[in-house]
């Protein structure tokens, strides 16, 4: 039985008289690469948000090793990578990356962070970037620099919101199979995807998100159970038809 | 890759911020020409009024450099403080939030506190390299000939580096409260705009708009330009200034409740506020925080040697009731020709001004008006004099003490100098911007 990283219980989120989150509970098991599914406005960034703590949240708490994990204690179990940002969008990429390794990853001397930067650049083929701003960038390059510099962080856990959004085919594919790498060598990955396919293909288990609410949680054989249980019909093993009928 | 400190990479990050922000270059810009103005003019009418161009020599005499090149010159960083550094500090506090970074960055859990103090000191240190000009005017006004008292040019530079601070914390603080840098400039400057009002208000009303007038950037860099260090002036600007950045912490730190960050943010403002309070109007331990020091070399803040030695002679508490409404010139004579000195050497001092109209016109036929009358331990005179030499003069016939021989030696004489600013106008018109732009096209090329 694979053990638990944490638990999340009744989250929950309002913006004025919009319900962003209501009572979202789940949990992720160490070394997992989870997907959390819902369409745009289905709260999945909020609610990344909430948990890495830079957005705080109405009410529910974040547990690890059956104690709650306050907003400050976070970072030390997770590492959230929001999508469509520009962060120091005058600095080279390269400085970045080294940045990322001198202030984020906090005050512990340098292990194996420069051969896995190092690593990463080939890997998310960001050579003939290394020495461009990141404003400049376009939006793929820019969200292979963001996975490079989540990959880069210690923490066990790294939500990453839409992983694939800005890339083609061929650099999803890629980035897939080096977010897979870093899964198998025991980092838990949490993503946040709309397109469906692509979390099909990609994740282990899912938490299913629609208005704000976990409307089911599991692999897609377990998830399709519980949409047959909930309709009565023959479970289906096509994710979106399952995620559709439980939404 | 060296091992750095996560505090030295933060404050390396802020620096490459601070060498990007166009805003910071137009400020460095801009401190060339702005100073040039100023320094040449005044150099201009130091030189005329010392006998340049067969004008009146000797008139020079009563000049000194503060007064005379050092506070309108500096004054440029007064203006630059209001109207450009604003834009600096909100760029390089509201850059972060506005990209993403802070996002990422609050991830690493370094206190917001630390994260504001790397802010601070790159901001600084860019303010300090915006005050080259200001302070290379002082090497030209050396090779000129000219006299350069230390103490006073010192005072002067702390008082706008203090000054900066205060703007710093202002606009720090906006930046955390507010979502875009637009909306936290418009505040920003509206603040500022609400100390001119004060200034107003405290000239028209007197009382205690008066004293919060006192405490405002604009009275706060007068002193400074007179080349007076008050302690208490000094220590609420720091509690401003700390007060500001406390603030922009705990709104840096996106992820806790608004609620709790609205008590907090109450909590520094009362603490802000008993500061203050403290300082303005406690004055434990025998008037610590009354403390002041002169370092004008005309002791222009001050009466001279021999009268201080004699009014220190005097213990009793001392009583002014001054009949002079707020706009009325004698009451500004008197405020600072004689009680502004006054207050500095005897700390028990009670100063009270009457009046029933702010400019005083039409209470000039009412029986009383324009009378000062002292009371020192029961005993009572009234004069209507507002120089400094009639005020002493009322005091010492007061507490019995004769008043001191005068001691010509130890009158200022001045520094007069008749030289024109020469080559000013090529340093600080083409030299300083070209190398402004020079500099500002290096770095921006490093970063492409």
């Amino acid at each position: 039985m694979e053990t638990m990283l944490f638990e999340v219980n009744g989250f929950s989120k309002r913006f004025g008289s919009i319900a962003a989150l209501t009572d979202v509970s789940f949990h992720v098991r160490a070394g997992e690469v989870l997907g959390l599914i819902g369409p745009n406005g289905a709260g999945k960034s909020t609610l990344f948000e909430c948990l890495a703590g830079v957005l705080p949240s109405d009410g529910g708490a974040l547990r690890a090793n059956g104690r709650p994990v306050e907003t400050r204690e976070r970072s030390s179990l997770l590492f959230y990578v929001p999508d469509a940002i520009a962060p120091w969008p005058a600095q080279s990429v390269r400085w970045a990356l080294d940045f990322t390794i001198g202030f984020l990853r906090g005050p512990a001397p340098l292990g194996k962070e420069v051969p896995l930067r190092e690593e990463l650049i080939d890997q998310l083929d960001l050579r003939q970037l290394l020495g461009q701003p990141i404003g400049t960038l376009s939006k793929g390059q820019r969200k292979r620099v963001l996975l490079a510099i989540g990959l880069l962080t210690p923490q066990p856990a790294l939500l990453i919101d839409e992983p694939f959004e800005g890339l083609d085919l061929r650099q999803a594919r890629d980035i897939a199979s080096t977010l897979r790498a870093h899964a198998a060598r025991g980092r838990t990955l949490f993503l946040s995807i709309h397109q469906i396919s692509d979390a099909a293909r990609f994740c282990d288990r899912f938490v299913l998100l629609s208005s704000g609410r976990v409307c089911g949680e599991g692999t897609v054989s377990e998830l399709a159970a519980l949409a047959a249980a909930h309709h009565g019909s023959p479970p289906h093993q096509d994710l979106e038809e399952v995620f559709l009928a439980l939404t | 890759m060296r091992h750095r400190s996560p505090f030295l990479w933060l404050l390396d990050k802020e620096w490459r911020e601070l060498l990007v922000s166009r805003a910071w270059w137009v400020l460095l810009f801009a401190m060339g020409p702005l100073v040039g103005v100023s320094f040449i003019s005044a150099v201009r009418t130091y030189a005329e009024v010392s006998g340049l161009n067969g004008t009146s020599a000797g008139v020079g005499e009563a000049l000194s450099p503060l007064t005379g090149v050092w506070a309108p010159t500096f004054s440029a960083c007064e203006l630059a403080a209001v109207f450009l550094l604003p834009f600096v500090a909100i760029r390089l506090v509201a850059g972060d939030r506005q990209s993403g970074a802070l996002k990422l960055e609050l991830q690493q859990g370094m206190s917001p506190f630390a994260r504001i103090t790397a802010k601070t000191l790159v901001l600084l240190a860019g303010w300090l390299a915006a005050m080259l000009p200001p302070l290379s005017a002082i090497l030209l006004w050396k090779s000129y000939g000219g006299s350069v008292y230390p103490p006073e040019l010192l005072t002067l530079t702390f008082g706008h580096v203090l000054n900066a601070g205060l703007t710093i914390g202002l606009a720090a603080a906006m930046s955390s409260f507010t979502e875009h840098p637009s909306t936290a400039a418009i505040l920003t400057l509206g603040v500022t705009v609400g100390t001119w009002i004060v200034n107003f208000f405290g000239a028209i009303q007197g009382g205690w708009w008066e004293r919060a007038a006192g405490y405002t950037p604009a009275a706060m860099v007068a002193e400074f330009q007179h080349g007076l260090l008050r302690l208490d002036t000094v220590l609420v600007a720091l509690v401003l200034t700390l007060a500001g950045l406390g603030l922009a912490a705990i709104w840096m730190r996106l992820g806790i409740a608004v609620n709790r960050r609205a008590c907090e943010s109450i909590g520094v403002c009362i603490l802000a506020a008993g500061g203050i309070f403290a300082c303005t109007f406690l004055t434990p331990g025998g008037s610590l925080l009354r403390t002041s020091w002169d370092t004008s070399e005309s002791r222009s803040n001050s009466f001279p040697e021999a009268d201080e030695a004699a009014l220190r002679q005097i213990h009793a508490p001392l009583r002014i009731e001054a009949h002079l409404a707020p706009e009325d010139p004698r009451r500004l004579d008197l405020e600072h020709h004689a009680l502004s000195k006054l207050r500095r050497i005897m700390p028990k001092l009670e100063v009270q001004y009457v009046s029933g109209t702010s400019i005083g016109l039409f209470e000039q036929t009412r029986a009383g008006y324009g009378e000062i009358w002292y009371d020192l331990a029961g005993r009572r005179t009234m004069s209507r004099v507002t120089t400094a030499e009639g005020v002493l003069e009322s005091i010492y016939s007061l507490a019995g003490v004769a008043p001191p021989p005068e001691n010509d030696e130890a009158v200022f004489r001045g520094h007069p100098l008749a030289e024109p600013p020469t080559g000013a106008g090529a340093i600080f018109y083409a030299l300083w911007p070209g190398l402004v732009v020079a500099s500002g096209i290096l770095v921006s090329q490093r970063f492409k």
